[in-house]
């Protein structure tokens, strides 16, 4: 009876999560609002930034490299880390916080013809020469 | 003549008297002999008396050894046969909260640009903290803990640990170090300080910090733990310590109907992978020093950087395209993320454009000197462009050279 359970012990089990989960990497801090580092809000590293980027998480300091040089959008910053996007805006937010990041508002869309007046137009097309 | 009579009166008086006497005395002796006898049979029934007393307490003491003998080996059955249900159990716990794990990861990873990520590392908190029980009670029972196959810098280990306390915020990793474990040594030390964290945080003040630094010390690698709690009086500390060294190994029984498994687990998964647990220092702040004391056969210097082992994960293609050819060559570290993509900076685009690569100067170094000007203009222009293409799908490696 006792000797059940003992075939199966050997089997270790075997962990294939990541050991950092996300939450940790994030220090469990909330996620922006909704309208603030978007997928194509710029980012870039404060000129004096990379003293202090010393004491920041890997993941973190990864962003901080990235964003070293230039604008880059946040979701190209996600594409590169790895993580998901919604980690790299809690990220962006705490590195905003600590004066390390600078966030631009995505250049406005570029003139986009209008939707109502192409359906406009359509609907002249179709009555004009039928469907 | 009144004289005789006085004389044989007084004769007779004495007569009488003489009598008597002798008469007294026989009885006397008599009696005396009747006491003497009745002594001696009272003293002979008294010692049988002590003697059937005495084989009786010894049939009793007989009998109580014995039954503390058969209680013992009842325990121990019980003990066993528990274990053994439980042991099934935990290990069934542990490997739906590994495979819960992964699949939350999955998730995170899928709705990662969506608002629901918050509540899923939610999820996956509450599934970190319910797999360390599930592995404590599975140590206890005397499974093995779930293993890890890749080598950890001990900065992530602890990160780990972090993840499986309730109150995770309060830790802070105070420096991070050059030092990795080696993979087997991942799970138990993660483990163990997952315990050691929790008992720091269940021992102090709700927003008390609980701070962690390495330390090396000779040849051993230390994992320093202080909280700002109460400390332990002398009592406690030898409890713990007897705890901590494997010495004492509590049954499950007498662990208490809110379990304590805190060190005699962290007790076994020492004593089973080679380290040692010190809890009896005093921290900076007047509470408990915990230490984990790593030997060097559990740790390397070497230094692996977190973010590339997640970052494998997520692209995979994108490194495959670019570690066969020019990784190596690339003499700056810095213009390459950790997937070994190329960086996007200012400039960098163009400037590193195959020819330049392949003759292996370093790349974008003297324009950098000329362009300051309007650099980051064009940086924003092209760092909006790429941003757009990456929109819906971030990876874009191959297409860049």
């Amino acid at each position: 009876m006792s000797d059940e359970p003992e075939p199966e012990p050997e089997a270790e089990l075997e962990l294939t999560a990541p050991l950092v989960p996300f939450f940790v990497v994030t220090g469990g801090r909330s996620l922006p609002p909704a309208h603030e580092y978007e997928r194509t809000t710029l980012v870039s590293a404060k000129r004096d930034a990379a003293a202090e980027a010393r004491t920041l998480s890997p993941e973190a300091r990864e962003v901080m490299r990235l964003v070293a040089d230039g604008f880059l959008s946040v979701a190209e910053v996600a594409g590169h880390t790895g993580l998901p996007l919604g980690v790299v805006r809690i990220l962006l937010a705490e590195l905003a916080d600590e004066d390390l990041v600078l966030a631009r508002k995505p250049i406005p869309p570029a003139e986009r013809p209008d939707k109502e007046l192409l359906h406009a137009v359509l609907d002249g097309l179709k009555t004009r020469f039928g469907a | 003549m009144n004289q005789d009579v006085l004389v044989w009166c007084l004769v007779a008086v004495a007569v009488i008297a003489v009598a008597a006497v002798a008469v007294l005395s026989i009885r006397s002796r008599a009696v005396e002999a009747k006491k003497q006898h009745n002594e001696a049979v009272l003293t002979a029934r008294l010692g049988e008396a002590e003697g059937r007393l005495r084989d009786v307490s010894a049939e009793l003491h007989r009998r109580q050894a014995e039954q503390q003998v058969t209680i013992r080996a009842a325990e121990e059955a019980a003990e066993d046969s528990t274990k053994a249900v439980l042991k099934g159990a935990a290990r069934f716990l542990q490997s739906l909260a590994a495979e819960q794990m992964v699949l939350l990861e999955e998730v995170q990873r899928k709705y990662g640009g969506h608002p629901v990520l918050a509540d899923l590392m939610e999820v996956n908190h509450a599934n970190a903290q319910m797999a360390r029980r599930a592995h404590g009670i599975a140590v206890m029972c005397g499974a093995p803990l779930g293993r890890r196959t890749k080598a950890a810098s001990v900065y992530d280990v602890v990160r780990n640990a972090q993840g499986q306390i309730r109150n995770f915020r309060r830790v802070q990793i105070m420096q991070q170090t050059g030092f990795a474990l080696k993979a087997s040594a991942v799970s138990p030390v993660a483990h163990a300080v997952a315990e050691l964290l929790d008992n720091a945080a269940s021992f102090s003040q709700q927003d008390a910090p609980i701070e962690v630094t390495f330390q090396r010390v000779q040849k051993n690698l230390c994992i320093v733990i202080d909280d700002a709690g109460v400390g332990m009086n002398d009592e406690d500390r030898q409890n713990a310590t007897a705890l901590l060294s494997g010495t004492v190994q509590p049954r499950l029984s007498e662990l208490g109907t809110q379990p304590k498994f805190g060190f005699p687990v962290v007790g076994r998964i020492a004593a089973q992978y080679g380290f040692r647990v010190d809890v009896t220092g005093v921290s900076r702040y007047g509470g408990v020093r915990a230490v984990v004391l790593l030997p060097e056969e559990l740790w390397t210097e070497e230094e692996i950087t977190a973010p590339a082992t997640q970052a494998q994960a997520q692209a995979p293609r994108m490194s495959a395209v670019r570690d066969t050819d020019d990784t190596y060559e690339l003499p700056r570290g810095r213009d390459r993320t950790v997937s070994g993509l190329p960086k996007r900076g200012a400039r960098q685009r163009r400037d590193t454009a195959a020819p330049v690569r392949e003759a292996g100067a370093p790349p974008a170094r003297p324009a950098a000197v000329e362009r300051n000007s309007g650099r980051s203009l064009g940086a924003l222009q092209r760092g909006t462009l790429s941003g757009r293409n990456l929109d819906s799908t971030p990876s874009e490696g191959p297409e860049d050279s």
